[in-house]
């Protein structure tokens, strides 16, 4: 063995120059000079951890540039110019989403940005359009914490996870004084560990917090995301004897820690996976008795299209492009992120990044949201601040909305009557 | 412990070298390059130092490790901990003091060092895991799983690319260093055994103990200037294992514990990801499970070996291929 | 009171989901010398195939065991002979074979969502959600079968490692496999059986894992994890070890909680992972003898 004849190491430096130089060559897509078409980006998790709400919001993305299109596109200008949407595969990590996005904005050369999924997603990705200094709207970062940072460029539809909880309470608060619930109703809160569960977190405690002893929290405890047992932490949760149960979940976590909390022969008298409930999924998983009573906070839902307005045509739409299938929160907030992008490029005439953004910051629509109307005001950094619509499962099936009651159509029930048997 | 001067370096070599630094200096503005290839390079310049800093522990000392995301994380921590500061730490002296934490870190792992072959491995996935978990849940420190941002630093991504292109070179040539060098040799005496190494009179722990310090402090400073590129992270992220195996896949797929290869493994990886990601999404992961098989299988020493086998036979010379050593 | 033995079957129960998940690990570390990272891959295939059979054909998953088995054992087979044959063995060996079965579960990862995407799936039978009472404690069903698997698959392994003459072959292939050769055991054999074995289990871990979680393509990177402790506690390469590390490292985790937050229990496993192997490697119980 000898190491003086270890004399071509330098075969492959010469190969990496190469593939440096190449993708140093590889040029940016030269910048239209008169413009007759607006482009517009965005990634989305299509694969990977979160891919399956990825393709939830491409669809709504789909079904906003297909109908603008039809229609001819966008009047900007005096003239009608179609609009090309570019949508690339953040496979749910931070550092494509974000690479990706410079792509779209540096080499693509978009005009205009919408949003991937997912909050800590969003907060790596929305520095990109901030740096770049490119207007981007999107659905799927609800964490406040994206918006404290006072980003200029950055609009989000999704109202923040802390108004779940404080919509909850709320709810819990009015059926409390109509004798319902004991006084002080104790709570159990658990979270995933994540910045959608601690905005969650934050808004029961502050509610907890101002209601002067009526809701004492006994439990207060995280899990990790796809955690595999809940065996303590629910043992933890039945030793405490809470009448709330509180949690914030996934999807995957609500299936595994929701069969093992009905195995455990445990029941309170409200319970609820913050914006998890009635999904299908759930249903199937775990059996239609054991979801009933389960209460959810979404940021939108079907029946909201029950009466004219915008979300009756949204649904509409919908059902017809995708076989009859019926749209989930995702979709519509994708959809209306679009949406609200298209108004502002409309509303400034121009395809300009300074002048949309400054449509974006004045912008007060109609909007198929709860609330009936979006905006994007600057003392929460540009984020929406609707309402979230309160679900309950029925045993037939159903979910109905029960709260807030100008757009409920069933009267929520507390406390949950499995308990009683 | 004697350092002597690598001797082997021919001057054509350095030569070669600095050229190639100068030039890839003067490339942004000399070639116009558009801010997204630019930005690419830059980080093909940060994994190049993060692929060659893991081979000196994984290749050199044939101690693989799948935990490295560790210190990437520290160093990507404590760096943007100082730049957060009020009145904000210069930047380069926050990565430094990010890799010199990363280093202290590392020698916390000083009674691992004599786990040898899986029992290593095994041992630093336990770390990584442990050092996710408990970052995550350290909320004071890394903002918890809501992580920490930066503040949006308009120029920071220009400045950023002579930093990496910087860190780069230093981290080749020290790869240089440590290959050629006494230490080097003994590096090469551990990985083939350990305890004849001992016998010879190499101080097998202490050796140990110096590289991974050294590779530690270069992967603490790599995460810093990462967390600079990217404005936001979180430790789920920086701490996660996919991370750890983004070392490992670099260095493997290149050639691992030659000197060089984790150069070629860390762009092919940015490169690959890059656009295999915007066009077949689907299949980056098995494309890179396909490759990590056929190189075990067939090509130990990776994309290094086949370009070595390639140009052995271009210049059809039947002298004995120079891969001893890196078995 | 109560809540200890809600903790104590807690537990016990996941002790045993446990112990199925690090069997196949510890069997082929204890005979090849080789880590499989393809665990958790294989895992994840058991979990799909215990899918298929209940959606498509109604089988009911505990009766699916024979099938999942059976075609992961093929898989195994199929995996040392085409790849995992031709590594160095020994202490070479140790990167290059924990690279290559990492490329492995790669591949599976990748053919799994290319298949059935990335969504989470779930297989719900009627008793999913059952439970039955025991001592002021509920206990669910699915989860006491699978710690009884969990107790006799060590105790058929081991029937398997000492009466017959495979199992001692297997035995004797593990102490030396050079002396083998010589007394006429054909240890490429023994080495495919048992990297067959290795992996039937792994595949009748994601099978019962699937009654009990969601999953996905990535699905088995955390059993994997898991896995290592346990082996790694037990002693790598015993099978008993490894039943008893499962408990003990259950039995720490539930009872953690009473001291740590809950986000933190799930550490606790990998500082163990970390102080066994640095301060005792033959695992807590310093048994190294397979069986």
């Amino acid at each position: 063995m000898s190491i003086r004849n270890n004399r071509r190491p330098y075969a492959p430096l010469l190969l990496a120059i190469a593939a440096l130089a190449v993708a140093a060559a590889l040029p940016g897509a030269a910048a239209a000079a008169d413009k007759d078409k607006i482009l517009i980006g965005a990634t989305l998790p299509l694969t990977g951890a979160e891919a399956r709400v990825g393709g939830f919001f491409k669809e709504g993305y789909d079904l906003a540039f297909e109908q603008v299109n039809k229609a001819g596109g966008l009047e900007v200008g005096g003239k009608k110019l179609p609009v090309q949407f570019l949508l690339l595969d953040d496979t749910s990590t931070q550092a494509s989403a974000v690479s990706l996005a410079d792509r779209l904005v540096n080499s693509d050369r978009v005009d205009f940005l919408l949003g991937t999924y997912a909050s800590h997603l969003v907060e790596a990705q929305s520095t990109v359009a901030e740096q770049n200094r490119v207007p981007y709207v999107n659905g799927g970062g609800g964490a406040t914490k994206i918006y404290k940072r006072k980003f200029k460029y950055l609009f989000g539809l999704i109202s923040p996870v802390e108004l779940l909880g404080g919509t909850l309470m709320q709810w819990i608060d009015e059926q409390q004084k109509a004798g319902k619930l004991p006084k002080p109703a104790k709570i159990a809160l658990v979270w995933e560990n994540t910045a959608h569960g601690k905005d969650f977190r934050k808004g029961i405690s502050d509610f907890s917090q101002k209601s002067g002893g009526a809701y004492p929290i006994l439990v207060d405890e995280s899990f990790e995301l796809n955690a595999r047992d809940f065996g303590a932490l629910l043992g933890k949760v039945k030793a405490a004897g809470v009448d709330l149960f509180l949690v914030d979940a996934h999807l995957p976590d609500y299936i595994t820690m929701h069969r093992q909390y009905v195995a455990n022969g445990m029941c309170h008298k409200v319970v609820s996976y913050g914006a998890r409930g009635g999904e299908k999924d759930a249903v199937q998983a775990l059996g239609q008795e054991n979801v009933n009573c389960v209460l959810s906070g979404v940021w939108w839902s079907a029946q909201l299209g029950t009466r004219p307005g915008p979300s009756q045509e949204f649904v509409k739409a919908f059902k017809a492009k995708y076989g009859g299938r019926e749209p989930e929160w995702f979709q519509a907030l994708a959809y209306e992120s679009a949406r609200v992008l298209f108004t502002a490029i409309q509303q400034a005439g121009k395809v300009d990044r300074e002048a949309v953004r400054a449509k974006l910051a004045a912008m007060k629509v109609p909007s198929l949201l709860p609330g009936g109307t979006v905006e994007f005001k600057a003392e929460f950094g540009q984020q929406a601040q609707n309402s979230f619509v309160l679900q309950q499962n029925q045993p037939d099936g159903a979910s109905p909305i029960i709260f807030p009651k100008d757009v409920a159509s069933a009267a929520g029930v507390a406390p949950n009557p499995r308990c009683a048997k | 412990m004697t350092f002597s001067w690598p001797p082997l370096v021919p001057r054509w070599a350095v030569a070669a070298f600095v050229l190639v630094v100068a030039a890839l200096a003067v490339a942004p503005a000399a070639l116009d390059l558009s801010i997204y290839s630019r930005n690419l390079v830059t980080l093909a310049f940060l994994m190049i130092s993060g692929a060659l800093a893991w081979n000196w522990m994984g290749g050199f000392v044939g101690q693989v490790s799948f935990g490295h995301a560790a210190l990437f994380g520290v160093g990507g921590f404590v760096a943007a901990r100082l730049m957060l500061m009020e009145p904000p730490a210069p930047a380069p002296l926050a990565w430094l003091v990010g890799g010199l934490a990363a280093g202290v870190f590392s020698l916390g792992a000083h009674p691992m060092l004599r786990l040898r072959g899986p029992y290593f491995s095994i041992a630093t996935i336990g770390v990584g895991e442990a050092a996710r978990l408990l970052f995550t849940y350290w909320e004071d420190f890394t903002g918890g799983s809501s992580g920490l941002s930066l503040p949006i630093d308009m120029e920071m991504k220009d400045r950023l690319y002579f930093w990496g292109l910087g860190l780069a070179a230093l981290v080749v040539a020290a790869s240089f260093l440590i290959r050629r060098s006494t230490l080097g040799l003994q590096l090469l005496a551990i990985k083939a055994d350990v305890d004849a190494a001992a016998d010879v009179g190499v101080n097998a722990t202490f050796n140990q103990d110096l590289v991974f310090a050294l590779s530690a402090v270069v992967v603490g400073i790599t995460g810093g200037l990462y967390a600079a590129y990217f404005s936001f992270i979180e430790p789920g992220d920086m701490f996660g294992f996919d991370r750890s195996i983004a070392f490992v896949l670099m260095s493997v797929i290149g050639g691992v514990g030659t000197v060089l290869g984790p150069v070629l493994g860390a762009i092919v990886f940015v490169l690959l990801r890059q656009f295999l990601l915007a066009s077949y999404p689907q299949l980056y992961l098995g494309l890179y499970g396909l490759l990590l098989v056929f190189i075990i299988l067939f090509e130990p020493l990776g994309l290094t070996g086949l370009a070595l086998r390639l140009a052995g036979a271009v210049r059809k010379r039947t002298r004995r291929a120079p891969r001893e050593s890196l078995a | 009171m109560d809540r200890f033995v809600d903790l104590v079957v807690s537990a016990v129960l996941l002790a045993g989901l446990y112990a199925t998940m690090a069997y196949g690990l510890g069997l082929i570390y204890g005979v090849l010398r080789v880590v499989n990272l393809a665990h958790g891959g294989v895992i994840m295939v058991g979990a799909y195939m215990g899918w298929i059979l209940h959606g498509w054909l109604g089988l009911d998953p505990y009766l699916a065991i024979p099938l999942v088995v059976g075609a992961t054992f093929l898989l195994g087979v199929v995996t040392y002979r085409v790849l995992v044959r031709h590594l160095p063995r020994g202490a070479a060996g140790g990167p290059a074979s924990l690279l290559l079965l990492f490329g492995v579960w790669l591949v599976l990862r990748n053919a799994a969502y290319l298949l059935f995407s990335g969504n989470d799936q779930t297989i719900r039978t009627a008793y999913s959600t059952r439970a039955i009472p025991l001592l002021g404690s509920y206990v669910s069903v699915n989860r006491l079968a699978v710690l009884a698997i969990a107790v006799v698959t060590p105790v058929a392994l081991h029937l398997l490692l000492k009466r017959t003459y495979l199992g001692r072959a297997i035995r004797a292939v593990a102490q030396n496999a050079d002396s083998c050769t010589l007394v006429g055991i054909d240890v490429e054999r023994i080495y495919t059986i048992t990297f067959g074995l290795g992996t039937a289990l792994a595949g009748l871990a994601g099978l019962l894992s699937a009654t009990i979680f969601s999953f996905n393509p990535g699905f088995g990177s955390g059993e994997l994890l898991k896995s290592f402790v346990v082996v790694v506690l037990g002693g790598l390469g015993s099978v008993f070890g490894t039943g008893i590390a499962a408990l003990v490292l259950a039995v720490v985790e539930v009872f953690a909680i009473l001291v740590l937050p809950s986000y933190l229990t799930a550490a606790v496993g990998f500082v163990m992972l970390v102080l066994v192997l640095v301060f005792r490697p033959g695992g807590l119980f310093g048994q190294r003898v397979l069986g």
